[in-house]
Formats: C-alpha cells, structure tokens, sequence
C-alpha cells in the first residue's frame, strides 16, 4: 500500500505522535512539582491509542508504507501488550520513591516515545525500518536507565547499557549487510524469495549473517551470551523502569524473532508448515533450541547467589526469557500460541513482583532479603500478594505461570522424541527457579520478629496490587479469554506469490 | 593507479582505526579517527557513492569529530590523566579476533555475492532523495522521532538539578 493510503490504517501511531508532542508542551508549563501531571497526558493518549488499536478491522492484513510496515493482528496483539503494560508502569511509577524530588514530565514522555518504537518493532518488515524502531527503543531505554542522575548505580547501568547496546547494534548491523549483499533487498520477503534461489556455497554467509542478527534481537530479550548487560542495568535502573524493560521491550523483542525467522526462513505463516524448513541446511532450530538452554540454565543457577530482590528478579527474568525461546524450536504454530500467551501471563506476574519491590523500599524497606525478613506479619496484604506472584512465577498451579508453562511444554512435547530433552531441562530448571523463589516466601514469613503494628497499604496501592494479583490468579484457572485473544491474533502477514 | 589509490585509502582508513585503539592518548586517538573518517569517505567514492562520500566528510569528519574533540577539550585534567585504558587479555584477545577475521575471509571469498552491472557512474543524490520520499519515507519521518528522544535525554542528562 503506498504512503497516502496507509495513513487511514496508521490511527495508533499517529495518536501516539500527538500524545508525545502534547506531552511534551504540557510539560513546559508545569513547575518541577508538577511535573508529574505529564503523566495524566500519555495516558488519555495511551488509551486512545488503544481504543484505535480494538476498532481497526482485524480482518485486513496487508502491508503499509511501501512495505515497510505489516498490519496484521499479530502486531495488534504486541500493540495491545504493550500498552497495558506501559499503563501499568505508569501506575506505577507513580508510586515509586526512588523517583521523588525528580522532575518527571520527561520520564513520561520518553516512555511514550519508546511505546512508538516497540509499536514500529512489532509490525516491521524491513531491515531497515527494524534498525530504527530497535534504535528508538535503545536509546530510550539508555536514558530512562539513567534517570537517577544523583545515583551511581543509575549512571553506571546507563554507561553498560549504551556500550552493551552500540556493540550488539553494530553486530546486528554488519548482519544485515551480508544479508542485504546476498538479497538485495532490505525487505523481508524479497530477502525470504532470494534465499530460496540461492546456490549451495552461500549458506555459509547466510548461517553467519543469521547469527549476527541474532546477536542483536538476543539482546533485546536479554538471552545468554547477550545478557552480561542485564543484572547491573535491572539492578541500577529506577525500579519501575527496571519492570518495564523486564515486560515491555523483552515481549516485543520476542515479535521480532518470530516475524524475523518465520518470514526470512520459512512459509512467514506462524510457522504452518514446518516441512518447508528442510529447504536449509542452517540448523538455526538447534542453535536456538541450544540458546534457550543456556539461558535458562545460567539464569537460574545465577539467581539461586543473589542477596538482593531485585538482582534475582533481573536473573529470573533471563529464565523466563530462556523459557520462552524453547518454544521458537519447535517450529509451530503451536509454539508461537505457547509464546504469546506466556508474555501475557509473565506481564501480570513480573510487574507485580517488582511491584511489591517498590511498594518496600517506598516504605522505608530495602531490596534484600534481609529487609524482607518478617513482612508477611508486617504487611500481611503485600506479603500474601507477594506468595501469588512468587508461585505463579514458578509455575505451580493454580497460577497463570503454570498455564504459560504448560502451554511452552506442550509445544515442545508435541514435537516428538527429539526434543523431549528440551523439555527435561526445562522441567529442572523450574525445579531449581523453586528455590529461590521461595526463599522469598520463607523470609516473608518465617524468619523476623512477628511485628505488633500491621501496616495497610494505601488504597491505591491496594488497587495496583489486585489489579495485577487477581489476572495473575484468574487467568490461571480461567484462561479462556486469552487464549481466544491469543489464537485469533495468530495471523501474520503472508505475501501472496 | 586507481589500484594505488585504493590501497592507499585503506592503508590510511585501518592505519587510523589501528592508531585510534592502541594509543594511550586521548587526543591522538580523537586526531587519528579523522583519518579513518575520511578514508571511509574515499571507500565511498570508489563505490561511486558521491553523496555518501559528501556526507560522511560533513557529518563525521565536520561535525562528530569535532564534538569528540571539544568533549575532550572541556574535559577536566584531560592531560594528565591516562583516560584511554589499555587492553586486559591481549593474548586470548588475539586468539579471538583472528579466529574472527579468518572466518569473515573465508565467507567473503567464498559467497557468490549479488553482482550488480557496471554502469556509468551517475549522481546518485537524485536516487536517494526518490527514496527516502517514496519508498523509505516512514524510516526517514521516524528518525526524527528518534533524534527528539536523543535531544532530550541529552538536555535532561545535563541538566544541573534533577
């Protein structure tokens, strides 16, 4: 579709641009104090954008702006993730006191900036289109890292972001030339026909350009050996912004390495038949079948050491991340499904656990372990909530961790005997993921001096609290609705030869 | 002749980038990058890619450059202080690299690249603006979504009070 047409079915977007430059206006006016009120700006836009998002006609699924662009119900799905969690954070954000005595209208607005980003991230079909939404997304998340300009720790996870995020980049990038020097073509499927009438003697290039491209995406979704950016950025991060790029940016990154692989490598139908990838010799399936492995098994053994909530929190979250490329592998439409409908479970789940972090600390509390000695008889409310979102992330049901568990399994399971060692290694790795994550509880709970005083939280924090505790249980033993969502949002744009 | 100066090019370009990582000295690294910027340019202009070469003159060598060498000007004690660190691990470094560099040789070689005709060479400014109005005109409104977020983290990050 060319530029002029594609603008009636570019509504999200384009209101999302005007919430940003709203925002940033409205910012200019209020005093320091007031600068929070940003907030109320992105998200009235926030909701528009959604609203705009439900209303376009799901049915149409073609390409936008010279096909730089897919609309597709894939990308709507992604859209819709991100923005409740962008909501949510600001929610939470707002109760955060590691942000008091900053001036925030910019924190807000860089967060609308980013939401393009992941928008441009999970509908691109170009390299280059690609390159730019990643680049957005980066720099954003550069800045909003080092928002505690007064904090060390702030500016050292700023610093490692940018020098980890330059060099993944430029790899990533050095990728797409070879790849673009075999095609000539930056577009997906002029790359996807040109590798089908490619001669023998370049799958070794195009292994290797796979390869660097991967460099770039697995750092995205934080996926081991990309990952040594990840615990001093979660740790060093504002809180919230630690839960968000945790949620927010890993989701997305998972749309590109489906999009990516499906469409570069495959049929580009959510993977409909997998008979077609025999047409390769690349073994990209068991690189990251290996990938996953890696991931889960280093992100777990590390989060077993940590002393600090939070620090465990960033190593659980490479666990999750390795959790979900396991399902990549099996090469289905099955394990796409698998994959989606964890990212909605694990939002709920991961922003609520870093949720009670902040809740803590604003409290006078700390990220250790320590400081969560005996919060359960202290806060009983946050500490039950707390237990919720620890068993979920585990993956004990009834949770809706074990739902988006059970689903990946499944997937990997229904492949046949050949990969049931994936699935193995992932059942011991949730074993181990047990441990620590009930640490937690047996701090809140066993360990410290029962206090007198109970403390209630505010009724605010309450309605944060349940609003991401009661999907977190619910959607654990009723999950039809996401999973209708899930299954009607499995259309990715195909091109029509 | 061309040969000549295209190995001349490409001695001065990895010459510079060579200088550029293994002296100690801020300032002769920041100097020393200009040359590597403007061998890229020469590699541009023997790909008959005119106003990249142009480009990459005014930008990099006009205007990043510059910044990079006020950036080390107005930095305190600069002289006095070894800012530029060196390497830990040369030997497995070594290893790593020249693993790196074989396997990129041999893939290079070895690759039956998409050729393209030789053609007269044109101005290609034309070309690229019908590009980046027609065919990339949403990349290249985008980038100026990026470039607001990069303006203001750097006003906000230098900003004297929270």
């Amino acid at each position: 579709m060319n530029n002029l047409q594609s603008l009636s079915y570019y509504w999200p977007e384009i209101i999302l641009t005007v919430t940003i430059l709203v925002a940033i206006i409205a910012d200019l006016f209020y005093s320091d104090k007031d600068s929070g009120k940003t907030a109320l700006w992105v998200l009235g836009g926030l909701i528009l954008a959604q609203i705009a998002i439900y209303i376009q006609d799901s049915e149409i699924v073609t390409t936008l702006f010279m096909g730089n662009l897919a609309f597709d119900p894939f990308a709507s799905f992604f859209k819709t993730l991100i923005v409740l969690a962008t909501i949510l954070v600001i929610f939470i954000s707002q109760k955060s006191s590691e942000l008091d005595g900053h001036r925030t209208g910019e924190y807000y607005s860089l967060m609308a900036i980013m939401v393009f980003g992941m928008f441009l991230m999970a509908s691109a079909i170009d390299l280059i289109m690609l390159y730019l939404a990643i680049e957005i997304v980066s720099i954003v998340s550069f800045i909003l890292a080092g928002y505690l300009k007064g904090d060390l720790r702030s500016n050292e996870a700023a610093l490692k972001y940018v020098i980890y995020g330059a060099f993944s980049t430029g790899i990533m990038l050095f990728g797409m030339s070879i790849i673009f020097g075999l095609a000539g073509s930056t577009k997906f499927f002029a790359i996807q026909e040109a590798m089908w009438n490619l001669e023998g003697s370049a799958q070794f290039a195009f292994t290797l350009a796979a390869i660097f491209i991967l460099a770039g995406f697995g750092y995205k979704i934080s996926a081991v050996p990309f990952h040594f950016w990840t615990p001093d950025v979660y740790e060093g991060a504002p809180t919230p912004i630690t839960a968000y790029l945790s949620v927010a940016p890993k989701a997305v990154g998972f749309a590109v390495i489906i999009r990516f692989f499906n469409t570069v490598f495959g049929d580009s139908g959510a993977f409909i038949d997998p008979s077609i990838y025999t047409f390769t010799t690349i073994a990209w399936p068991q690189l990251l079948a290996v990938l996953s492995v890696i991931t889960m098994t280093l992100g777990n053994l590390v989060a077993l050491q940590q002393n600090s909530i939070k620090r465990m929190l960033a190593y659980s979250s490479i666990a999750h991340a390795g959790y979900m490329l396991m399902a990549i592998p099996t090469l289905s439409s099955q394990g796409v499904y698998a994959i989606m409908l964890y990212l909605v479970m694990y939002l709920f789940m991961n922003l609520g656990a870093f949720f009670v972090v902040i809740y803590v600390k604003s409290q006078g509390g700390g990220e250790s372990f320590d400081d969560f000695k005996g919060l359960g008889w202290k806060m009983p409310i946050v500490g039950i909530v707390m237990t919720v979102f620890m068993l979920s992330l585990t993956g004990i049901p009834p949770t809706a961790g074990f739902i988006g568990k059970f689903y990946i399994f499944a997937s990997v399971i229904k492949v046949g005997p050949q990969m049931y060692w994936l699935a193995v290694v992932g059942a011991i790795n949730s074993v181990i993921s047990l441990y620590y994550y009930f640490r937690v509880v047996k701090v809140m709970f066993l360990e410290g001096e029962p206090s007198e005083t109970i403390i209630v939280p505010s009724p605010t924090v309450l309605m944060i609290l349940f609003a991401l505790a009661i999907p977190t249980v619910f959607f654990g033993i009723y999950w039809a609705p996401i999973a209708d969502w899930v299954s009607r949002s499995l259309t990715l744009f195909i091109k029509v030869i | 002749m061309a040969d000549l100066a295209f190995w001349m090019i490409v001695l001065l370009t990895i010459g510079g980038a060579a200088v550029v990582v293994l002296n100690k000295n801020l300032v002769y690294s920041a100097i020393a990058l200009l040359f590597t910027f403007f061998g890229m340019a020469g590699l541009y202009v023997f790909l008959w890619a005119d106003f990249l070469a142009g480009v990459q003159v005014m930008i990099y060598v006009g205007g990043i450059l510059v910044l990079i060498i006020f950036g080390v000007m107005l930095t305190n004690r600069i002289t006095s202080v070894n800012i530029s660190h060196s390497s830990v691990q040369r030997g497995i470094g070594a290893v790593v690299v020249l693993g790196i560099l074989s396997i990129l040789v041999i893939m290079i070689y070895n690759t039956p690249w998409l050729q393209v005709e030789a053609v007269e060479p044109v101005q290609t400014v034309g070309k690229i603006g019908y590009l980046l109005m027609m065919d990339y005109l949403l990349p290249f409104e985008v980038a100026s979504l990026l470039l607001l977020a990069a303006l203001m983290g750097a006003a906000m990050l230098s900003r004297k009070s929270n």
